[in-house]
């Protein structure tokens, strides 16, 4: 029993690039969660998504300056995802647009240009690793610039989340208090390019948003406080990601995917059988009598 | 000071238009510390497009709002909540939220602010909901709660759209008590009000919006009319005109 264990979640670990991936990966299950519970309760599921296609270019040109080098790409994809944010709020100032269409045809292009850029100076193989990441590629500055980027997340999180929670609940209230409300946005998209780049090397662009979203849709089957919200979607996170490392081990299968199908897994589970909104729940629901409904 | 409390909102020769469209012009107006106006007129005639210009989300096309409240200080309930109800958040923190101009964006509560936010619940009734998340609460629950945060606000000015729309009889009582002792605490209030006993309860002066001018009339006369004539001067609009 005990050898089977030791087998299966330990001597992995005897590898370099292991440890380096699971650290990496619990440093990402930190930062990442908690934007995107913001993320899903202001009904902005899919700008994650978008996002994380619009860094592509950044991290392709960065590619094909310097090779695959983390630190360059990971400047390339912040600028990119920054600039993006910023064309797409500007169409979206203009008028004419609503800012999730603007972003919506941003991100598409993004792609497009990620993809042709990565495909002219490199080989297929290189598009593999930037769309859906490689463990094995984390060494120890990568490791450094993940643990970074995390620590900035959270700490900048902590400090901006009362008025990241007034802006989610009432925009019109936090336009009220202040004249330059529009920051908060502004901070909070940074946050997202910011943690997409840190996730790109492990997980790949495409598959970044995933460890971000999956654990955050999950937990609200589970809580219905903020603060039950963000620990279960961090819990979840760090679950999925080390689980998902030692499944891509033993089972010799891509890192990236396997983190983000447990997590997929998890949020179906939580769909099925969690506290709130579940299928599970509601079948409850029917079976409770009309007057307990009320008097509760 | 002495033009301080003279006044505190002023509208000078206001011309304000929506989508090209001009809805009200030549409107004046001087809003007092403790003084509760009634913003009436019917659907259409201009008291939302008027409080958004007060609140500074519209800019006039001529004229001017002269207000020496400060921003954070104000206070706007509009009838369409930005407020998203699914968000979950409880009574109580919703009512703390209220204490950002005296507190700002990025440092904790004490334990002062606690103890206010306990006794803005007390006062209006809702103590026992604290923990409530949002999304549960009645409509004139919420009501409350959001009059919670404009009291932990310590607002100067506070706009109400129809804020007894949807709300139950007993907390149109709790609110207009509330309002009362809010003006008299030195507020300047002005309410957007469909039902005449409201405003017969409520109101120190009103501002009648009416063919895209604004009239200052006398509450009593406009209820001493309604009740003896039964004629009301126009249409009050909205869905419950009168009291009946």
């Amino acid at each position: 029993m005990w050898d089977l264990l030791n087998a299966w979640f330990i001597s992995p670990f005897d590898y370099g690039f292991m440890r380096r991936a699971v650290v990496g990966g619990l440093a990402l299950s930190l930062a990442a969660p908690p934007l995107g519970v913001f993320l899903v309760l202001r009904g902005m599921s899919l700008i994650g998504d978008a996002m994380a296609h619009a860094i592509l270019p950044g991290v392709a040109l960065g590619f094909l300056l310097a090779g695959f080098s983390l630190p360059i790409m990971s400047i390339g994809g912040v600028m990119f995802g920054l600039l993006v944010a910023l064309l797409a709020g500007a169409v979206s100032k203009m008028g004419g647009q609503r800012e999730d269409a603007a972003m919506a045809s941003f991100f598409i292009i993004s792609l497009a240009a990620g993809v042709m850029l990565i495909s002219l100076g490199g080989s297929s193989v290189d598009l593999t690793h930037v769309l859906f990441g490689s463990i094995l590629a984390i060494n120890s500055t990568a490791l450094l610039l993940i643990a970074g980027i995390s620590t900035l997340i959270v700490l900048t999180l902590a400090v901006v989340f009362r008025a990241l929670v007034v802006e989610c609940l009432d925009p019109l209230f936090l336009r009220g208090q202040s004249h330059r409300s529009g920051w908060v946005h502004s901070v909070f998209l940074g946050l997202l390019v910011l943690n997409l780049t840190a996730g790109f090397q492990t997980l790949g662009t495409l598959m970044a948003v995933g460890l971000m979203m999956l654990p955050a849709t999950s937990a609200r089957f589970w809580s219905k406080r903020l603060e039950g919200l963000i620990g279960i979607a961090i819990v979840l996170a760090m679950v999925s990601s080390t689980g998902g490392l030692l499944l891509s081990f033993h089972l010799d299968i891509p890192s990236g995917p396997s983190i983000i199908l447990l997590a997929g897994a998890g949020y179906l589970f939580s769909a099925l059988f969690g506290r709130y909104h579940s299928l599970a729940a509601k079948l409850r629901r029917k079976t409770t009598p009309l007057a307990v409904e009320q008097g509760a | 000071m002495s033009q301080r409390s003279l006044s505190r909102l002023q509208l000078h020769n206001l011309h304000l238009a929506q989508a090209r469209r001009t809805v009200l012009e030549h409107i004046e107006g001087d809003f007092k510390p403790g003084a509760i106006t009634a913003l009436i007129g019917a659907n259409g005639a201009g008291k939302s497009t008027l409080i958004q210009a007060i609140m500074g989300e519209l800019r006039p096309i001529s004229g001017e709002v002269v207000c020496t409240v400060a921003k954070e200080r104000r206070a706007w309930l509009p009838q369409q909540l930005a407020l998203d109800l699914t968000f979950p958040m409880s009574v109580e923190e919703l009512v703390m939220t209220g204490s950002w101009p005296s507190h700002g964006a990025l440092t904790g509560y004490c334990a002062g602010h606690y103890r206010k936010g306990r006794e803005i619940m007390a006062r209006l009734g809702i103590s026992h909901l604290a923990h409530r998340p949002l999304g549960e609460l009645s409509g004139g629950q919420r009501q409350r709660a959001l009059i919670g945060r404009t009291l932990m606000q310590e607002a100067e000015l506070l706009l109400l759209d129809e804020p007894f729309a949807n709300v139950d009889s007993e907390t149109v009582d709790i609110l207009i008590r509330i309002l009362r002792q809010m003006a008299d605490d030195g507020a300047t209030i002005i309410v957007v009000l469909h039902d005449m006993d409201h405003l017969r309860r409520l109101a120190d002066e009103v501002l009648m919006l009416n063919g895209g001018h604004g009239r200052w009339v006398a509450p009593s006369a406009l209820t001493h009319q309604h009740a003896t004539a039964q004629v009301v001067p126009f249409s009050l609009g909205g869905r419950h005109v009168g009291s009946a």
